[in-house]
């Protein structure tokens, strides 16, 4: 969804240029075409003055602008403030909201709201379909800690360069910008040679690895999730050890021994595989320890004295 | 013994020289690699060559590259399709950082992209004409002689009438000669209007 909005935006944005210029006359057929598109679209929610109402949401997940309000990554903000060693009020005020929401939720950007992801989920089937074809698809484990060690670098290499490295080396902030050079600007930037090197990364290399491994906003958000409210439990009682879990969790973590930690971001691919509901959302502040294998299983596996009985009759 | 003497040897003839020789060298390895590792802030800082217009609004080009996030907004909201972004030409530190390119889209003044900027790069400026003339400084407008048109003789007066500060910016004498005036904000329309090929008035960008 936050892809398919960050493709509108930009066409909206182009169909605001045509109503600015007041020319509908002067355009060719498929501008159009784009226009009567993007009139029919658009209609029900204007007034009188499209052009300017329509500036109502602007930007990309990497910073945006809904009705007056701006939001933006908390890696803008730490990016610029390594880069000039100060932080325009403004910004602090437009990371805020994310700031707070991670601290109570973790992860749940990098699983819900980042446009990369739906590129890298695609990635991980076509990664399955190579695997299926016979090719070989790497599955390294790299230590998970590699990404603050990214973080750190690029708040280095921010302060070095006197720029905002981050935005070049984040996948959402170049997929909403790429988008918007293709469809509004026409062409693609450089950021797109890095994307692709990380969809070849991920192919190649390890399972969703960027996110895994490399991706600095991933760790920034892993950090300030650290002791986040909302967690995944698994319902030790309920749960019969089939591993479906462990099998679909795409940042490779292990739902099945209680291994979620800061890394989980509440995808829920887990709860929604899992057979017998044995995993759901629970507000704690810790994580409950590894609590052994599931009872259910062991009911499958050594039928109790009841069930002996039943079965005999 | 023998190592003794050669060793001594070796102090005779030669006193420390090959010493005083690897200490230079690594000196200079060591001024070198912090020449190499400081040049490209050095060069980010410093480019007398390279000037590009950045919206109007914005920062003097140090501070601009550490406010900028790369976000993109400011394109996205110009009405005119004028903003666009480098890629990798000028370097790293100018990756995806918005500038203008006035003989193809000039700048309209609308003062949009100041407003929805988040980061403090491109400073909201109010549409008027008061705050524009003192705030903004994209650059300014020059005049090639040889080239313009009105100056050769031949009655022109486009970029005057292109101007959108006419008469605060830019004035015209006999024969419609333009003059730039001090105010002049670099917005470019002047240069995007001009009739002659090339252009014979030109925005220089202000580094401010």
């Amino acid at each position: 969804m936050v892809f398919a909005m960050l493709i509108l935006l930009p066409y909206i944005y182009v169909y605001q240029t045509f109503l600015e210029s007041h020319a509908y006359d002067l355009l060719a057929d498929s501008e159009k075409q784009l226009y009567d598109i993007m009139e029919a679209l658009t209609q029900p929610f204007v007034g009188s003055d499209p052009e300017n109402e329509l500036d109502a949401i602007k930007g990309t997940t990497w910073s945006g602008n809904f009705f007056g309000f701006m939001i933006s990554d908390p890696l803008a903000g730490l990016g610029q403030f390594a880069a000039g060693l100060s932080l325009h009020p403004p910004l602090l005020m437009a990371i805020l909201i994310p700031v707070l929401l991670t601290l109570l939720f973790g992860r749940f950007y990098c699983g819900w709201i980042c446009p990369a992801i739906f590129l890298y989920e695609l990635n991980t089937n076509i990664r399955m379909m190579l695997k299926r074809m016979g090719l070989r698809v790497g599955s390294k484990g790299i230590n998970l800690n590699l990404k603050y060690y990214v973080l750190a670098f690029g708040v280095l290499l921010s302060g070095f360069f006197g720029t905002v490295f981050f935005a070049s080396i984040y996948p959402p902030a170049i997929i909403g910008r790429e988008l918007f050079y293709a469809i509004a600007l026409g062409g693609f930037g450089s950021g797109l040679v890095f994307f692709i090197l990380t969809l070849l990364f991920d192919l190649l290399v390890a399972r969703r690895g960027f996110c895994r491994y490399l991706c600095p906003g991933g760790a920034l958000y892993s950090l300030l999730g650290r002791y986040r409210v909302l967690r995944i439990q698994r319902i030790v009682a309920e749960c019969n050890d089939c591993a479906k879990c462990n099998a679909v969790c795409e940042l490779g973590l292990d739902p099945l021994n209680d291994g979620f930690g800061q890394e989980c971001n509440n995808c829920t691919a887990c709860i929604a595989i899992c057979p017998t509901d044995a995993l759901e959302f629970k507000f704690q502040i810790k994580d409950v320890a590894a609590q052994g294998p599931g009872h259910l299983g062991k009911k499958y596996l050594y039928p109790s004295a009841e069930d002996q009985a039943a079965q005999v009759e | 013994m023998q190592q003794e003497l050669k060793k001594s040897s070796c102090d005779t003839i030669a006193p420390s020289v090959e010493n005083t020789d690897r200490r230079n060298f690594l000196k200079e390895l060591i001024a070198g690699a912090i020449a190499l590792a400081v040049q490209p802030v050095h060069a980010a800082q410093n480019q007398p060559s390279i000037r590009f217009l950045r919206p109007p609004g914005s920062l003097p080009e140090k501070e601009f590259a550490s406010q900028c996030i790369h976000c993109g907004q400011c394109s996205a909201v110009c009405p005119n399709r004028c903003i666009r972004y480098f890629g990798l030409e000028n370097g790293f530190a100018s990756m995806d950082t918005p500038y203008i390119i006035p003989r193809e889209k000039a700048c309209i003044l609308c003062m949009k992209c100041g407003d929805i900027c988040p980061s403090g790069a491109i400073q909201p400026i109010k549409r008027a004409l008061e705050p524009i003339i003192s705030k903004v400084r994209m650059g300014k407008a020059v005049v090639d002689r040889q080239l313009c048109l009105s100056w050769q003789g031949k009655t022109c007066g486009v970029c005057y009438r292109a101007c959108p500060l006419a008469d605060v910016a830019i004035r015209v004498g006999l024969l419609e000669q333009p003059h730039v005036l001090d105010k002049c904000v670099g917005c470019g329309l002047c240069e995007r209007s001009c009739i002659q090929l090339p252009q014979a008035i030109r925005i220089i960008p202000d580094y401010g």
